[in-house]
């Protein structure tokens, strides 16, 4: 194999000397092989090499095959502590990515790697120097790419502002006016890529901070309003998790908090806010509230990743029980529980999960107890072998649990619309 | 009826093709392999189906016609209640001699089958099999599968995979047990009634806590229900035919007894056990763009009523409980937003539900994918995987908090393996992804490759809590790549290559040491009065792979164990690598012929070994400066002779050529390591520096570049260009005569600088 590659490299060089037409054949073929070289010297960490090799690769590169991915992979180990000798590595990557466009996401790649180690003022001053450079027709792409360096360079001017922030509130009032300056750098990059249509979480986040901590809440609240609203935006739940959270910090009102977790509710319907939202619903006083409440709490209850959340399902358990005390709306929970009565038993309250619930967590294995007596009366597998333990295990709770599900087990038959109890779950 | 233990052999280029070569374009899709026309020799493949099927090119037409001829010879008399029974059921079984006397003779003018409309046929099959050839997607998902232990901490978990001669038996091994394959040892259970050919298992499928088990062939999908106890044989709950082949078969993470099906016909199901199939979607068009490949797939996500599903082109989110069609989101679409290359197709997407509840995993030719459902068509994480065949089977060890999750991806004809290491930490509101993949140094065992010919069927992995140890298990049944032992430098792997598994390569032993062996157990048999149980020819044990003392786990960690397992956790922390991939020690080259008049680099080699080597540098300085000169003032001669009848180009480029020659010849002075370049008296003038001007140097001189007329403002240009070509690459600095030579110009700017020249005469030449 080695000799294989020195005799493929050979050919390589020759070929990217002088490439006659008629081998073009050939000359794909050797670079395909010194591709396979690099790769194969990646996956054995062999990072000298695979630099070596890269370099033959690029100039007979065709068009972008992961080399991006590579290159920084590579410059990541090859040069992990000899930043000089990295330094002169990725100028030379640059001046050979030129024609390939290759050359901004090689700068990037290069600045998180001075990132990486600390040197933020290198990587700054290299993201500044990647902005001067101009090469062939402004196209559409590179327009887009330069934004992205700047928005960068934006992050790094906000980081520094915010050291400086930090200066300033220790009562160090001499760096205000370089934080400003910073301020200004800063807002005016972020504020060109929050513009293009994308998933910007990031620099929304610090250009709020931005606008905020200078008091401008209508530019912050235009901002974030744009960043959830807008529709030419992919539908992006972090965006309205950010504009409600602005809007919660600044006290407003309970109205607005509510229409903004509606339409988190709407696009992910299993976000962790949704306990928050269930609870603010919970507390509103109009009926129509406490019905969405209840139907937010049951999707959550959906997923599976909320399987064994106490918190949700003793948020489920306490709205049920209210409301089947009251004997008021028993309607709403057979809405509910209408669509979910074929899968819910097997997905929730098998006999299975009861055992483990009951064996990981006591208080979990009570919530969802109390939910599958009311739910599918107390003949249910879950609620027989929980509460069965739970006696067993002389656990107040689960003996005034039983009362309780005795007391309203005409709830259940009302729920399965049966009137007559001989038909078991 | 086929030898016991052996293969169906699979069909090869060389099957196909003229020349046997396998020619495959680097960048080319999985699913766009049938436009890369084949080469195949069809009067070839025609002759060979002649041969091999003479009934049914022949056949029919023979038996109509054989009656009325008379064929010359009294004994064969037309008979008249020869009727034949019509072409049904086994060919041979009604050929009659006279018959086949007929179509030997009429075979050159009689066809069955008008020979173009023949011709098209095997055409098309071949371009079916060439397509499969270069990418089959029948086993994607992979037809091996881990039941893990249902008490946690219990050794009892179990493997299910395809067995048997036609690969239509389910085996379930339980954990501890060795391994049989074929027709001796375990048998597994016939998962359909009747034993025809395309109830060959392509995929096995299964929901780890409540045992169920799919089961997918081409046309049949069942479910089998698996027992907790060791033993115990898995009972079958259902199984569905299909009239189009089914391209995939999952298994309900969320609810026990739910499958999701797709058939290449573009329907998806989802098959209950209990209230049956309902038919989700049928759309034989692919979702986002036109793509020929009928592959569909489907699995779960984090809502056990929303099923995903796949073509090669994106996936969409299907919701169950509304009507067929109504309602859908995209979760991934192939094309710019995810950043996709050109030609680029989904091979295999996952549910990561065990990692993460909302995260998919999406496999292509080039890249891998996390997606998370709550922010679709962006993906989190993007990976490109490099491996040289497409992943077709993929499966996640999800790791405790705080542990990285494992995803490990193969690939079915290359065989190559990749574990990486995934993680993603939640922050703020939905999860700033922070994505760490790496590639763990256990990838490839580079002697299983060439030692594995059939393609594996799947992968499995026993997930070991405590212990920071995984197995894998490919299905081909044959690699046990356990990460500790390979990277503690055990050689579990390179042993189990080692031994004769292929049974087609070595399937009996010779008939001389078969007979000895007969002999010597019937003499042995006579001393110990014992008949031998068996008269059959005995073969080779390489069913057997892992005796039972192998598979058996060491009741406490040894001392060397501990050892290993430490040294490796320092390696992951580390990031480094605990073994060396040096070539294997059978791979040295034998040590070369002592050589009466050695060369310079023998020489240096010899004298370092020795230790003398500052005696050879200084000796060397002195003998190959003059050897340089009088061999640059020979070429310097030879290019005065040559220079009248060049061309100006032709000129330049031999200055180009000059130079790598040059080098070559100092080649031997520079090769020594930089290490050791300090170490040499440096008073005497390193070699470089001895050369006449070096000839970049004189290529730079305005001087030289006025002359040959390139234009002010371009020398500039092209000294910066040249100065970039000799400052650029990690070589040692004090080898300016050496990097010309090793960085290679491209052949566009040597042109170009070479075109910028005006036409002259004469051109002069630095030196």
């Amino acid at each position: 194999a080695q000799a294989n590659e020195g005799l493929h490299t050979q050919l390589l060089k020759k070929h990217t000397q002088n490439k006659p037409a008629e081998k073009l054949l050939f000359f794909s073929f050797c670079s395909f092989m010194c591709l396979s070289y690099i790769q194969d010297a990646m996956l054995r960490k062999q990072w000298k090499r695979a630099a070596e090799f890269l370099t033959f690769y690029i100039e007979s590169l065709e068009k972008d095959f992961s080399t991006e991915y590579m290159g920084a992979e590579i410059l990541c180990h090859r040069f992990h502590n000899n930043m000089k000798e990295f330094s002169s590595f990725i100028e030379q990557m640059k001046t050979l990515g030129v024609k390939r466009y290759l050359k901004v996401s090689v700068c990037l790649e290069h600045a998180f790697h001075l990132l990486c180690n600390g040197q933020i003022d290198e990587a700054y001053q290299n993201l500044s120097l990647a902005e001067s450079w101009r090469f062939g027709e402004q196209t559409a792409i590179q327009d887009k790419e330069m934004k992205l360096i700047q928005a960068y360079r934006g992050l790094l001017d906000y980081y520094s502002w915010s050291k400086q922030k930090n200066i300033l509130l220790e009562h160090d009032l001499s760096v205000e006016q370089e934080m400003h300056g910073c301020f200004r750098k800063a807002a005016m990059n972020l504020k060109e890529i929050i513009k293009i249509p994308g998933v910007w979480d990031l620099f929304v986040k610090c250009y709020v901070d931005l606008l905020e901590f200078y008091g401008d809440y209508s530019e912050a609240r235009e901002v974030l309003n744009e960043y959830a609203y807008n529709s030419k935006f992919p539908a992006n739940p972090n965006a309205h998790v950010y504009l409600y959270q602005f809007l919660k910090r600044h006290g407003e009102s309970k109205k607005s908090l509510l229409s903004a977790l509606k339409i988190l509710h709407d696009i992910v319907p299993s976000h962790e806010l949704m306990i928050d939202f269930h609870i603010m619903l919970q507390k509103s006083k109009k009926r129509k509230k406490r019905r969405l409440g209840l139907e937010v709490i049951f999707a959550v209850l959906d997923y599976a990743g909320w399987k064994e959340n106490v918190k949700a399902w003793s948020c489920l358990a306490r709205q049920v029980k209210q409301i089947v005390i009251s004997e008021k709306h028993l309607d709403w929970i057979k809405q509910e529980w209408d669509p979910r009565r074929d899968w819910w038993p097997a997905f929730h309250f098998s006999r299975y999960s009861a055992k483990r619930n009951w064996q990981e967590n006591e208080s979990l294995s009570y919530e969802k107890a109390l939910v599958a007596g009311i739910l599918l009366g107390k003949d249910s597998k879950y609620f027989k072998y929980v509460s069965h333990r739970g006696c067993k295990a002389q656990v107040k709770r689960f003996r005034i649990l039983k009362k309780f599900l005795n007391k309203h087990n005409p709830v259940y038959l009302r729920l399965s619309g049966l009137s007559d109890s001989s038909v078991q779950p | 009826s086929l030898p016991a233990g052996s293969w169906v052999p699979s069909v090869t280029p060389q099957d196909i093709l003229y020349r046997g070569i396998l020619r495959r374009k680097p960048g080319r899709p999985a699913g766009d392999s049938c436009t890369s026309q084949p080469l195949p020799v069809l009067p070839t493949q025609l002759s060979h189906f002649f041969v091999d099927h003479p009934e049914d090119a022949f056949g029919s037409l023979g038996k109509l016609l054989h009656q009325n001829f008379y064929l010359g010879d009294s004994k064969l008399r037309v008979s008249v209640h020869s009727g034949l029974p019509p072409c049904s059921g086994c060919p041979r079984k009604n050929l009659v001699p006279r018959l086949r006397w007929f179509s030997h003779l009429a075979r050159d003018w009689l066809f069955e089958v008008p020979l173009g409309l023949l011709a098209d046929c095997v055409h098309e099959d071949l371009l079916l099999q060439w397509a499969s050839l270069l990418f089959d997607d029948s086993p994607t998902g992979g037809a091996l599968a881990w039941l893990p232990p249902k008490d946690v901490g219990a050794r009892t978990g179990r493997l299910v995979y395809p067995g048997g001669q036609a690969m239509n038996h389910l085996c379930i091994l339980p954990h501890g047990v060795a391994l049989r394959r074929g027709g001796g040892g375990r048998e597994g259970v016939p998962w359909v009634a009747g034993t025809s050919w395309d109830t060959a298992v392509s995929r096995v499928a299964l929901c780890p806590l409540p045992d169920f088990v799919g089961v997918r062939s081409d046309y049949h999908c069942g479910v089998w229900r698996v027992p907790g106890r060791t033993g115990a044989a898995p009972t079958p709950l259902q199984v569905i035919r299909t009239s189009v082949p089914a391209s995939c078969l999952t298994v309900s993470p969320h609810l026990p007894g739910e499958l999701a099906v797709c058939t290449q016909s573009g329907a998806v199901y989802l098959w209950s056990v209990e209230t049956g199939l309902q038919r989700l979607r049928h759309d034989p068009q692919t979702m986002f763009f036109r793509d020929h490949s009928p592959w569909r797939w489907s699995d779960f996500t984090a809502h056990p009523r929303v099923l995903s599903c796949a073509d090669r082109t994106g996936l969409q989110c299907l919701d169950t409980r509304v009507s067929p069609g109504g309602c859908h989101f995209d979760l991934f679409k192939v094309g710019e937003e995810a950043g996709c290359q050109q030609g680029e197709r989904v091979v295999l997407p996952m549910y990561l539900g065990r990692a993460y509840p909302s995260q998919h995993l999406v496999t292509t030719q080039f890249s891998v994918y996390v997606l998370d459902e709550r922010l679709p068509l962006v993906p989190v994480l993007k990976w490109a995987h490099m491996m040289k065949a497409p992943p077709l089977f993929a499966h996640l060890t999800p790791g405790g908090p705080g542990r990285s999750h494992k995803v490990l991806l193969g690939a079915s004809r290359t065989q190559e393996l990749l574990l990486l290491q995934y993680r993603g930490e939640k922050r703020g509101a939905l999860g700033v992804l922070w994505g760490r993949v790496s590639s763990v140094p256990t990838s490839q065992p580079p002697c299983c490759r060439d030692r594995l010919p059939p393609p594996p069927l799947g992968l499995g992995s026993e997930e070991e809590e405590e212990e920071e140890e995984q197995t894998f298990y490919l299905s081909n049944l044959e690699v046990i790549i356990d990460e500790e032992e390979e990277d503690g430098g055990t050689p579990v792997v390179p042993e189990e290559a080692e031994c004769p598994q292929e049974p087609s390569a070595n399937p009996q032993p010779s008939p001389a040491a078969a007979l000895r062996y007969r002999r010597w157990l019937k003499a042995f048999s006579k001393v110990c009065g014992q008949p031998p149980r068996h008269t059959r020819p005995p073969t080779f044990g390489q069913k057997r792979l892992f005796t039972r003392k192998e598979l058996e786990e060491p009741s406490a960690p040894s001392a060397l164990q501990g050892q290993a397992r430490r040294w490796l956790r320092q390696a992951m922390r580390d990031g480094g690598c605990l073994q060396r991939w040096d070539p294997p020690p059978s791979a040295l080259p034998e040590p070369p012929e002592p050589a009466e008049d050695p060369d310079p680099l023998s020489a240096r080699l010899t004298a370092s070994w020795c230790g003398d080597w500052d005696g050879w540098w200084e000796g060397r300085m002195s003998s190959s400066l003059a050897q340089r000169q009088r061999a640059l003032r020979e070429r310097r001669r030879r290019q005065k002779r040559a220079r009248g009848r060049r061309s100006l180009s032709a000129s330049f480029t031999s200055s180009l050529t000059y130079q790598s020659e040059l080098s070559e010849l100092s080649d031997p002075d520079t090769a020594p390591p930089p290490r050791r370049e300090a170490s040499p008296p440096l008073g005497t003038s390193p070699p470089a520096a001895a050369t006449p001007p070096s000839p970049e140097e004189a290529l730079l001189s305005s001087q030289s570049l006025r002359s040959r007329g390139i234009p002010k403002e371009r020398r500039k240009t092209l000294r910066d260009y040249l100065a970039v070509w000799a400052d650029g690459p990690p070589e040692p600095p004090e080898l300016p005569g050496s990097q010309a030579s090793q960085l290679c110009i491209p052949s566009s700017q040597s042109q170009l600088s070479s075109a910028s020249q005006p036409r002259r005469k004469r051109p002069r030449m630095g030196f």
